[in-house]
C-alpha cells in the first residue's frame, strides 16, 4: 500500500498514530563486557521530548475546514469538520494517561467497542450566544486546578479557551467511544490540486463534530483539547432520544437540558448568598433567585466561524458561477474593450504628453497565431500601430519589459545568462579558430561542428600539421653531414688519384682510410649467431658452459684485485 | 568608449544572419539549468504581477470564471525580455538572434515539466518532445476557491460522459483509463489570492471539471420535516445501496446532537443489503459521507460554456478499508 490512490478514489483509515507519543522519554543504552571470567557493564542514559501542538494548533497545519471559514450557506445538515495536513495529530497525546475515566459498561448484546486509539481533541460546534472566546489567558485560568496539575504545570503558557455553560458541553461533548469514531484519517490522490496541496503527501485527519447547527444560526466550530479533562469526558455515552418513537419534547429545537425553568434545575453548583437588589414588587410567590449556570473552560486549539444562510455550499457557489471566455464584461463599455480583446489605456510618452494607447494581456479570447518575427531585443522593436485607430499597441512592448524586469531583480537569473553566452562565445571562438585552421591543414574532423566541437583537437591538429612538415622535408638519410665532407675536393679519392697522379683511385681511397662506413657506403650489421630457444632447466644443465662462466667470473676478480692493489678488499663470494 | 569591432553594414548583417554559433544541443551552449527554469516559469506566467493578466478588476468580477487562450507571442516576448539583461552589444544581439529559434523550442518542453518541479517531483524519465501545443486555462474567482482550494480541477481533449454504474466493475475501470487518456496536462495550477484560482492547461479541452476535494467531502443527513433525521445506506464503495434509509438516533439531552455511539450500534445491526462492516471510523466515514459535487463545464464552440452540473452519483471511496491485510499493512506503515 505504498502507491497513492488512483485519480477519484481516496482511502480511509481510522487513525494514524505516530512511533512516539509526545513526551518526556528516556533512553537507555547498556552493555555488558566480560573479559576473563569478570563481567563488567556500562550504561549511558540520556533524555528527549517529543514535542507537538498541545495548547494551540498552528493555522499551518489546518489544511481546510467544513463549512468554510467565514461561510455562508445551508449547512444546518451537515456535520462541521476540520481537515489537518499532520495525520497523526489527533492521536499524538493521550487523553487520558492517569487512567481517571472508568472503562465504559457495554450493555449486552451490543457490539464491542472498536478499540481503537483514543484522540485528544474533539470538534465542538456552538451558536452564537452560547459561547465565549477568550483569546490568549494563561493555561492555568483556562483549566482546572487539578488538571493543570496533571498536565504537568507547564509554566508561562497562554492559550486560547472557550468558555460555555456546563450543561451545553455536557450535552455536545463525544463520550470516549465516540471519540474514536469522530475522528479518522484520509488518503487522496493529489494530482490535479493547487500547490499547496499538490506539494504534500495526499494524508489528512479529519475530525467530525456530532453537532447539527441550526438553520440561519451564525456558528463557531472550536477544535478543543480534551487532555486530562477526565472531568468533563464520559466513559459511557449519553442517553439517546428514539426517534422511532418520535424525538423528546425538548429536542424538537435545539433546546438544551439546562434551559428548563430554573426552579427545578437539580443541584444548582453554586448560588448567590444575597439575594439580587433590584427585585420586582409586589413579590408573588416565591421571591426570584438567580441561579448562575457553571461556566466550564476548555482550551481552545482552533476555531473558525460560519453561518448557516445563504447559498454557500460548493455545489451552490460552482453552479451560480458567471462563465464566459475572458474579455467578456456583464456591461458592454465598461471597460471599453475592443472586440480584440484590447483595453484603451493611459500612457505618458517619452516627451512626456499624456497618449490612449492598446494594451492586452496574455489572457485572450481567441487562439491566436504565435509571432515568428523574434527575438526582439528591445522594447521599442515590439510596439505596434493599429491601423484602424492610429493608437500604438504596447501590449507585447508591456511584456517585454515585464520579462526584463523580472530577469532584473534576479542576479542569479543574470549570472546564468552571462555564463550561457560566454560558454557560447568560447565554443564560437573554437569553432572560428578550427575552421581556420581546417583551411589549411586537411584536418580529419568529424562531419559535424558540433561533434567537432566535442572532440579532442589538439591531437589532430598535431598529427596533420607534423604529416604537413614531414611531407615537404628531403630524406632524413645524412644524420652527421658526411656527404657534404664527402663532395669536398679533398676527400674525393678520384680528384686524389689525379692531384697526385696516383695509379688508381683504390689507391687513393686507402690513402684516406680505405673504410667505406666513414665515406657513408651502407655497412651490413654483423651475422649474429642463431640460438636455438632454451629452457631454464637446460641452462642449468649445461655445466661445462657453467664452469666457463665461474672461471671467467673468476679470472675478472682477479684482474680488478690486480688493479687495485693488494690493499683490495677480497670480493665477497657470489658478488 | 570601446570601437566598433565591426562598422560595415554588410559584415554587420553578415555577423547577425550567418550561425557561426554551436547548435543548442550542445552541451556548451545550452542554458544553465537555472536560467532554463526561470524561463520555463515566465511561460507560464510565473511572477507576472496580476494586474498585467487581468488589466481592469471589472474582466474578473466576483463569483465569475473566465476561460482564456494563452497568447504564445506574449509569453515569448516576456521570454525577450529577460534575456535582455546584460545584452549591451551585437555580439549579445547576434548570439540571441542565433539561437533564439533553440531557446524558443527548447523552452517549449521545458514548460511541461514546471508544475512537476514545483510539486517536489522527479523530473519525467521519457519528458514528452511532441511540438508545442496551444496553451489554454481558466481564472476563477469565486467563494468556492476560498472554501474548497484544494478542488480537483481536470481537463480533458474529448468530453468524457458522466459514468453512472458500478464503481467496482470492469465498465467504471475503463471510463477510468479513457477518461485519463484524454486528460490534458496540468501546467500550472495555483492559487493567486486566496480567492482566485489561475489554471493553465496543455492543448484545447472540451470539457473541464473541478470537483469538491476528496479530503473535504462533507457529512450530510437527510431531514425530514419533524426535525428527524436519516441516512442513506453506502456501500464498501461508498455507492448509495438501496433498502430504507437508517434513522439518526440524537441525544436526549440536545436534540441536534447526533448519538454517535448509538448510530453506529445500529448501523453494525442493520440486515438487509449491505452496508460497510462497522469496523471503526474510517467506515463509520464512509456511511456519513456525502458525494463530491463535480461541476463540468463543457461546451463545442470556441466558446466553452458551461451545462448543467452533473451529479456524480457514485465515485469510490476505499474499499480497501474492509481487506484486513491492507489494514495491517497500513498499520504497520503508520
Amino acid at each position: 500500500m505504498t502507491d497513492p490512490p488512483p485519480q477519484g478514489h481516496m482511502y480511509l483509515y481510522d487513525s494514524a498514530t505516530p512511533p512516539l507519543d509526545d513526551g518526556s522519554y528516556r533512553l537507555t543504552a547498556a552493555t555488558e563486557v566480560s573479559y576473563q571470567g569478570s563481567r563488567q557493564g556500562f550504561s549511558q542514559e540520556t533524555y528527549f521530548t517529543v514535542a507537538g501542538p498541545r495548547f494551540t494548533v498552528p493555522q499551518a497545519m489546518v489544511a481546510t475546514s467544513y463549512p468554510p471559514g467565514n461561510g455562508h450557506g445551508p449547512f444546518q445538515d451537515t456535520l462541521a469538520h476540520i481537515v489537518l495536513s499532520r495525520r497523526t495529530l489527533p492521536w499524538e497525546r493521550e487523553l487520558d494517561p492517569s487512567g481517571l475515566i472508568p472503562a465504559p459498561t457495554i450493555p449486552p448484546g451490543a457490539p464491542p467497542a472498536p478499540g481503537l486509539p483514543v484522540p485528544w481533541v474533539a470538534l465542538l460546534v456552538f451558536e452564537e450566544g452560547e459561547y465565549t472566546l477568550l483569546r490568549g489567558i494563561p493555561l492555568q485560568q483556562a483549566v482546572p486546578a487539578d488538571v493543570f496539575t496533571r498536565l504537568g504545570s507547564p509554566a508561562n503558557i497562554s492559550c486560547d479557551a472557550v468558555e460555555a455553560d456546563a450543561d451545553l458541553v455536557a450535552s455536545i461533548l463525544p463520550s470516549v467511544e465516540e471519540l474514536q469514531l469522530l475522528a479518522h484519517v484520509r488518503w487522496v490522490n493529489v494530482d490535479d490540486r493547487e500547490l499547496n496541496t499538490a506539494g504534500g503527501d495526499g494524508y489528512y485527519a479529519v475530525v467530525i463534530s456530532n453537532r447539527l447547527p441550526s438553520a440561519s444560526a451564525q456558528c463557531r466550530a472550536i477544535l478543543v483539547s480534551l487532555e486530562e479533562r477526565s472531568d468533563l469526558v464520559q466513559a459511557n455515552p449519553p442517553p439517546v432520544a428514539d426517534p422511532r418513537t418520535g424525538p423528546a419534547a425538548p429536542a424538537a429545537a435545539d433546546v438544551p437540558a439546562s434551559a428548563v425553568p430554573v426552579d427545578v434545575l437539580p443541584n444548582p453548583i453554586f448560588t448567590l448568598s444575597q439575594p439580587p437588589v433590584h427585585t420586582f414588587s409586589p413579590v408573588i410567590g416565591p421571591p426570584l433567585t438567580y441561579v448562575p449556570t457553571a461556566r466550564v473552560r476548555l482550551v481552545a486549539l482552533t476555531s473558525w466561524q460560519f453561518t448557516c444562510e445563504g447559498p454557500g455550499t460548493f455545489r451552490q457557489l460552482m453552479q451560480n458561477l458567471d462563465v464566459a471566455m475572458f474579455g467578456t464584461v456583464a456591461d458592454v463599455g465598461h471597460p471599453p474593450l475592443s472586440d480584440t480583446g484590447h483595453l484603451p489605456i493611459e500612457l505618458q510618452d517619452r516627451l512626456g504628453a499624456s497618449e490612449a494607447v492598446w494594451y492586452r494581456g496574455p489572457l485572450v479570447p481567441y487562439n491566436l497565431t504565435r509571432d515568428d518575427l523574434g527575438p526582439y531585443h528591445c522594447a521599442d522593436q515590439a510596439r505596434r500601430v493599429t491601423p484602424e485607430t492610429g493608437a500604438e499597441d504596447v501590449s507585447y512592448a508591456a511584456a517585454f519589459e515585464v520579462g526584463r524586469l523580472l530577469a532584473a531583480a534576479d542576479p542569479r537569473l543574470a549570472q546564468a545568462i552571462m555564463r550561457w553566452r560566454r560558454e557560447s562565445y568560447k565554443q564560437s571562438a573554437r569553432a572560428s579558430t578550427i575552421g581556420a585552421l581546417a583551411d589549411r591543414l586537411p584536418l580529419e574532423l568529424p562531419p559535424t561542428l558540433a561533434e567537432t566541437l566535442h572532440t579532442p583537437i589538439t591531437p589532430i591538429i598535431g598529427t596533420a600539421a607534423t604529416q604537413a612538415v614531414v611531407q615537404n622535408a628531403p630524406p632524413q638519410a645524412d644524420a652527421y653531414g658526411l656527404a657534404r665532407v664527402r663532395g669536398a675536393t679533398g676527400m674525393n679519392p678520384a680528384d686524389l688519384a689525379s692531384a697526385w697522379q696516383l695509379a688508381s683511385s683504390v689507391e687513393a681511397a686507402d690513402l684516406l682510410g680505405a673504410d667505406p662506413g666513414t665515406l657513408g657506403a651502407v655497412v651490413s650489421p654483423p651475422a649474429q649467431t642463431t640460438r636455438a630457444d632454451t629452457t631454464l632447466a637446460a641452462v642449468a644443465a649445461d655445466t661445462a658452459g657453467l664452469d666457463r662462466l665461474a672461471a671467467a667470473r673468476a679470472q675478472a676478480v682477479a684482474n680488478a684485485a690486480t688493479t687495485l692493489g693488494a690493499a683490495a678488499p677480497t670480493t665477497p663470494g657470489g658478488a | 568608449m570601446r570601437s566598433a569591432s565591426i562598422t560595415n553594414p554588410a559584415a554587420l548583417a553578415e555577423r547577425l544572419t550567418a550561425k557561426d554559433q554551436v547548435d543548442a544541443s550542445v552541451p556548451e551552449s545550452t542554458m544553465p539549468p537555472y536560467m532554463e527554469m526561470f524561463l520555463a516559469h515566465l511561460r507560464v506566467l510565473i511572477g507576472v504581477p496580476f494586474d498585467y493578466l487581468v488589466p481592469d478588476s471589472r474582466l474578473l468580477p466576483d463569483e465569475s470564471i473566465r476561460f482564456f487562450y494563452l497568447d504564445r507571442s506574449w509569453t515569448d516576448r516576456l521570454v525577450d525580455g529577460a534575456i535582455a539583461v546584460g545584452k549591451i552589444g551585437t555580439r549579445e544581439q547576434a548570439h540571441h538572434q542565433a539561437h533564439s529559434a533553440d531557446v524558443q523550442s527548447q523552452l517549449d518542453l521545458t514548460e511541461r515539466v514546471v508544475r512537476i518541479l514545483q510539486r517536489g517531483l522527479p523530473a519525467p524519465a521519457e519528458p514528452d518532445q511532441s511540438p508545442a501545443r496551444v496553451l489554454t486555462g481558466f481564472l476563477l474567482r469565486s467563494a468556492a476557491v476560498t472554501g474548497w482550494p484544494a478542488m480537483d480541477v481536470r481537463a480533458f481533449s474529448t468530453i468524457v460522459p458522466p459514468f453512472d454504474g458500478d464503481p467496482d466493475s470492469p465498465a467504471a475501470e475503463q471510463w477510468a483509463q479513457a477518461a485519463a487518456a484524454a486528460q490534458l496536462t496540468t501546467l500550472r495550477l495555483e492559487l493567486l489570492s486566496a480567492s482566485v484560482l489561475l489554471a493553465i492547461f496543455d492543448g484545447i479541452p472540451q470539457l473541464v471539471w473541478c470537483e469538491a476535494p476528496h479530503h473535504n467531502i462533507e457529512f450530510a443527513l437527510q431531514t425530514t420535516a419533524d426535525v428527524s433525521f436519516y441516512l442513506d445506506r453506502h456501500g464498501a464503495a461508498g455507492q448509495t445501496e438501496a433498502g430504507p434509509q437508517v434513522p439518526v438516533p440524537v441525544r436526549a439531552a440536545n436534540g441536534r446532537v447526533v448519538a454517535v455511539a448509538e448510530l453506529r450500534d445500529r448501523l453494525a445491526a442493520l440486515t438487509g443489503p449491505p452496508v460497510v462492516p462497522q469496523t471503526g471510523s474510517a467506515a463509520f466515514a464512509i456511511e456519513l459521507l456525502d458525494y463530491p459535487w463535480r461541476q463540468r463545464f463543457q461546451g463545442v464552440k470556441s466558446d466553452l460554456r458551461v451545462s448543467s452540473g452533473a451529479f456524480v452519483s457514485k465515485y469510490q471511496v476505499a474499499s480497501v478499508i474492509t481487506d484486513p491485510d491492507v489494514s495491517t499493512a497500513v498499520t504497520g506503515l503508520l
